[in-house]
């Protein structure tokens, strides 16, 4: 475990001095626009990083390394997953609140390991095995509520989002198997924050 | 805001009580239950406590990989049978080595009126795999006797170790066959036969000759091939069977007694 906390502490370090320097009246463009910190979803236990968001603010793209520690998962695992969220409509509320009532998004996740493959060794005749074990793509929907606020003279937002979400492998199982399998049974929840810099 | 609220959290209250696991967080974590572990262990407790007749039923069945439906059919008719002591699972009980996958058969074997055992095939081993058979059913090889029968289980997914020389475990199967004081029938279970692509090509010499070497194997059991099929492969008095898939709808009925057996295919 602690060979994989080093880096990703290291990682975080990375993310909060890129957010010191977004605190310079103009960001550079290669700044991110928005930290995000993530529970479950099956890109670890926990993960987080930063992102981007598009000038209408309706697609955000992120880069999040995950961690899942042994006691969680049974094996600890780190991963890396690049994602992406659009949330099309706003409502805004009192007291500068808001709401992004529906959102659907797409993942690709990347699990670190040695038996994890992405090209399967040459023992294997091709096609063997259809699928990577190393890279899992999966799809979600969710909502997120969040407020702007002011903090130290500049403009921030803080969103609380939530997804439910599945990945290839169990869609696949789902479809020939709907008789046993409920959409339940392969839907997951994941909850996160982001915090933005607008 | 209200309205919202008014629908989010009882939607939520009633995904927090529909699944059974609300939370993953990787595809490969090894989450299991205490009653989702070593299961092999438990499930020969359970067999050596039942009476033993003249005649020993039991079922060979196996490929349950991505075929819930047809498994949880499976159980339906297997339930049917008369006199059955337990099932054999000949392996690849999951499709993608996944966790998830290993926890839905298990709900869906324990609805068996018999215990059931496994040897492991080569999808489990795909991944987290092979830890997560180990935690939730135990060793790779083992062997357990039941009345007049001594059952061996081995590893012989050979492909799934690079074809190395380590699988299937030469050593280890020739002193489980030395070991049988009491002459026992035996009974070699595993799930790559060592006639397929899959198996050692160096190993299948040895294996084979292993098992036509002890006068106690009559014959023995596997899966993997996705069809019935069964044969003295090579002619040298042991006898191999195959038990095909779930998504072939089909398993075995092996009945063995005082100087003999019987083997029947059942479709369902």
């Amino acid at each position: 475990m602690k060979k994989y906390l080093l880096p990703f502490l290291f990682l975080l370090s990375l993310s909060v001095s890129a957010q010191e320097v977004g605190l310079s009246p103009r960001r550079k463009w290669f700044l991110p626009d928005h930290l995000k910190l993530q529970f479950a979803g099956n890109i670890g236990f926990l993960s987080g990083g930063p992102g981007y968001v598009s000038r209408n603010m309706t697609l955000e793209t992120d880069l999040l390394i995950g961690f899942l520690p042994q006691k969680f998962g049974g094996d600890a695992l780190v991963s890396t997953t690049l994602k992406t969220t659009y949330s099309p409509w706003r409502i805004s509320l009192k007291d500068s609140y808001y709401i992004r009532p529906f959102s659907i998004g797409a993942y690709m996740s990347y699990t670190f390991g040695p038996q994890f493959d992405t090209k399967w060794p040459s023992y294997y005749p091709s096609g063997y095995y259809w699928w990577a074990t190393s890279i899992r793509p999966g799809a979600f929907i969710g909502g997120k509520a969040g407020r702007h606020v002011v903090l130290n003279n500049r403009r921030r937002s803080m969103e609380f989002y939530y997804e439910l979400g599945t990945y290839d492998l169990l869609i696949v199982s789902y479809i020939q198997n709907k008789g046993f399998l409920k959409i339940n049974d392969i839907v997951s929840l994941s909850l996160g924050l982001k915090f933005g810099f607008d | 805001m209200k309205n919202i609220l008014r629908w989010t959290i009882p939607g939520l209250a009633f995904l927090f009580a529909s699944c059974d696991s609300l939370f993953q967080y990787n595809p490969n974590e090894e989450t299991l239950l205490d009653r989702e572990k070593d299961l092999t262990a438990k499930n020969i407790a359970r067999i050596s406590q039942l009476p033993v007749a003249d005649t020993t039923r039991f079922i060979l069945m196996g490929d349950t990989q991505r075929w819930y439906d047809e498994c949880e059919d499976f159980v339906k008719s297997a339930n049917q049978q008369k006199n059955i002591s337990f099932v054999l699972h000949a392996g690849d009980i999951s499709d993608f080595g996944l966790t998830q996958e290993f926890k839905w058969v298990n709900e869906i074997m324990l609805r068996l009126k018999y215990p059931y055992v496994t040897v492991i095939g080569n999808h489990d081993i795909v991944a987290n795999g092979s830890a997560t058979y180990r935690k939730m059913f135990g060793p790779l090889n083992y062997t357990f006797a039941f009345g007049r029968d001594r059952f061996i289980f081995i590893n012989t997914n050979s492909r799934e170790y690079a074809f190395d020389g380590s699988v299937p475990d030469i050593g280890w199967l020739k002193a489980q066959l030395a070991d049988n004081p009491e002459q026992k029938n035996t009974i070699v279970v595993a799930h790559v036969p060592p006639f397929d692509a899959d198996f050692d090509k160096e190993l299948e010499k040895p294996y084979t000759e292993a098992l036509a070497g002890d006068p106690t194997v009559k014959f023995s059991l596997y899966g993997h091939q996705h069809r019935f099929h069964d044969g003295e492969i090579y002619d040298d008095g042991v006898h191999y069977y195959l038990t095909t898939s779930m998504g072939a709808r089909g398993y075995m009925v092996v009945s063995t007694w005082k100087g003999g057996y019987k083997v029947e295919r059942v479709e369902f």
